[in-house]
């Protein structure tokens, strides 16, 4: 740990959270401001759905969702924050030592007096820093926006501070696969494309097997280890699939430093 | 023309991965399909389900046992892997020569400024031109072991000229950020809150009516499926919206790169 290169690369991203930060906000509070009208909707689908046989139900999907819960509509908007989220951390994980290679600048930072081991400690750290700011943001505007537009309703306080537990997770998934990719392939140019088609590939697979309601592809998408829906509908984690994912981000945490460690940097002529 | 050829060789990884990516989708969502194939219990089901509940999945009122109605569902899925692709190409083309810097090598070529986004531009082009021929042969081949009828194939193209229509639209803006934005790594960024912010709107859109004007905003809402299905066409008043925007933005494009500092 370099507190030098902590301080840099903290700084270097405030404007980037403080705009992930604001737009995640602004999502949960403008999602939620429309609970109150849709939940009156909500509560006759609800109705309906009863009427219907479980296994279909859950073939699509919909078992779990009871839209007219605080929860259960929190658990949509949430999904939504998660590909925000995603993204955000998936860039953090691919730029974290591409960057430097892209810009050759490198070079210029594997000559300070500071072991590769530091220098990759330091970086995690800090961008863990930043999203743990986002994180915070996230935490804020779900009590805020419960507190305003919760309609008087029950809310089931368990399942909520769960998925905010997730976010945290989650982040650690996402910036440690995009940095272990990124350590894997020669070389990164731009962070955006990896990092969105990491991001919206992994929710799409998700929303396919919602629709489909197969098993199988369950355990490599993070959206449904960490399935919102299933939050709000047990209140407890799918603990097998949690455990997962942490083992995939802890198997990638350390090959990264496997792979840092050995990398071959190369340098502007 | 060598900056085109240069383009094109230079993005082939890039439509290789994105190709692959959709047709791996194409692949393990037909398998799952087979579930659903000609089972009339489910079909049974789904008719008796009120339609608000139908909407709010975005299942509406398509036969989910035929492979048309599959499709159906399948197609917004298409057009946000196809609108993130284009909008990439689109914003990361003109904004990478900045970023390499190379663009003082690239613009002391004899050839107008003009010319370089225009090659830039149609190497884009075709790569969403193969992107979705692309998507269209992968469909094809992998849904014959449920022998398609002659209306899914027809519904197929409609869909396959959509998933284009919302390609050129994000490829243009694409463009235009990649030209207008002075920090190339803006363009990026950019382009991503463009994304997000469009396919939000569409969600938002099918949760609750009162967000019903959005729908000018999202190029995903321009073109239903399920209208697709139905009537075999687009409508003409999004049809006009898209070519407005994709004018709009290519010549916004050229306008800005022509008048453009260099930052190196």
């Amino acid at each position: 740990m370099n507190i030098n290169i902590f301080r840099y690369e903290f700084r270097a991203r405030r404007k980037s959270v403080l705009i992930w930060g604001g737009s995640l906000a602004a999502l949960i509070l403008l999602f939620f401001s429309i609970f109150p009208g849709f939940a009156g909707q909500a509560a006759l689908v609800d109705e309906l759905m009863k009427k219907f046989p479980p296994a279909l139900l859950e073939a699509f999907g919909m078992s779990r969702l009871n839209m007219a819960s605080v929860t259960g509509f929190y658990s949509i908007i949430f999904l939504f924050a998660q590909i925000c989220l995603a993204i955000q951390a998936g860039n953090y994980g691919f730029g974290l030592v591409s960057i430097e290679e892209a810009e050759w600048t490198a070079d210029f930072l594997l000559t300070k007096p500071a072991s590769r081991v530091q220098i990759l400690t330091s970086k995690l750290l800090a961008a863990f820093a930043s999203l743990t700011l986002t994180n915070l943001v996230i935490w804020i505007s779900t009590f805020l926006a419960i507190a305003l537009f919760s309609d008087g309703r029950e809310v089931d306080m368990n399942a909520v501070i769960l998925m905010l537990l997730s976010v945290m997770i989650f982040q650690l998934f996402f910036l440690c696969v995009g940095l272990v990719i990124s350590l894997i392939v020669k070389r990164i140019r731009s962070v955006t494309p990896y990092s969105l088609g990491l991001g919206f590939g992994a929710y799409i697979l998700s929303a396919f097997s919602g629709i489909f309601g197969d098993v199988a592809l369950e355990y490599i998408t993070p959206f449904k280890q960490i399935d919102p829906a299933y939050i709000a509908e047990h209140g407890s984690f799918n603990t097998p699939l949690l455990l997962l994912n942490i083992g995939i981000t802890v198997i990638s945490l350390a090959a990264s430093y496997w792979l840092y460690l050995r990398r071959d940097i190369k340098a502007a002529v | 023309m060598n900056i085109f050829i240069h383009e094109i060789k230079a993005n082939f990884k890039s439509l290789v991965i994105w190709s692959a990516i959709i047709g791996l989708l194409i692949l393990i969502a037909v398998s799952k399909f087979s579930a659903f194939a000609g089972d009339p219990e489910t079909l049974k089901i789904l008719d008796t389900m009120p339609k608000p509940l139908l909407d709010a999945f975005n299942m509406q009122a398509f036969n989910l046992t035929t492979v048309s109605g599959f499709y159906g569902l399948m197609f917004v899925y298409f057009t946000i892997m196809g609108a993130i692709a284009a909008a990439m190409w689109g914003s990361g083309i003109i904004s990478k020569e900045e970023r390499d810097k190379t663009v003082e090598f690239s613009l002391v070529l004899p050839v107008s400024r003009n010319r370089v986004v225009t090659a830039k531009a149609l190497a884009a082009l075709v790569n969403c031109i193969a992107m979705v021929l692309i998507t269209w042969g992968i469909s094809i081949v992998a849904v014959q072991s449920y022998a398609p009828d002659g209306k899914f194939y027809s519904f197929l193209v409609m869909e396959m000229i959509a998933m284009f229509i919302i390609e050129m639209i994000f490829l243009a803006v694409g463009l235009l950020l990649g030209c207008a934005m002075k920090q190339f790594k803006r363009s990026g960024s950019l382009a991503v809150a463009i994304i997000l912010v469009t396919y939000f709107m569409y969600v938002l859109i099918g949760m609750e009516n009162d967000f019903d004007f959005l729908k000018y905003f999202t190029p995903f809402k321009y073109f239903d499926a399920v209208a697709l299905f139905n009537t075999g066409r687009m409508e003409p008043l999004y049809l006009a919206l898209s070519a407005v925007i994709v004018v709009g933005c290519v010549a916004g494009a050229y306008w800005t790169y022509n008048r453009r500092d260099l930052y190196i």
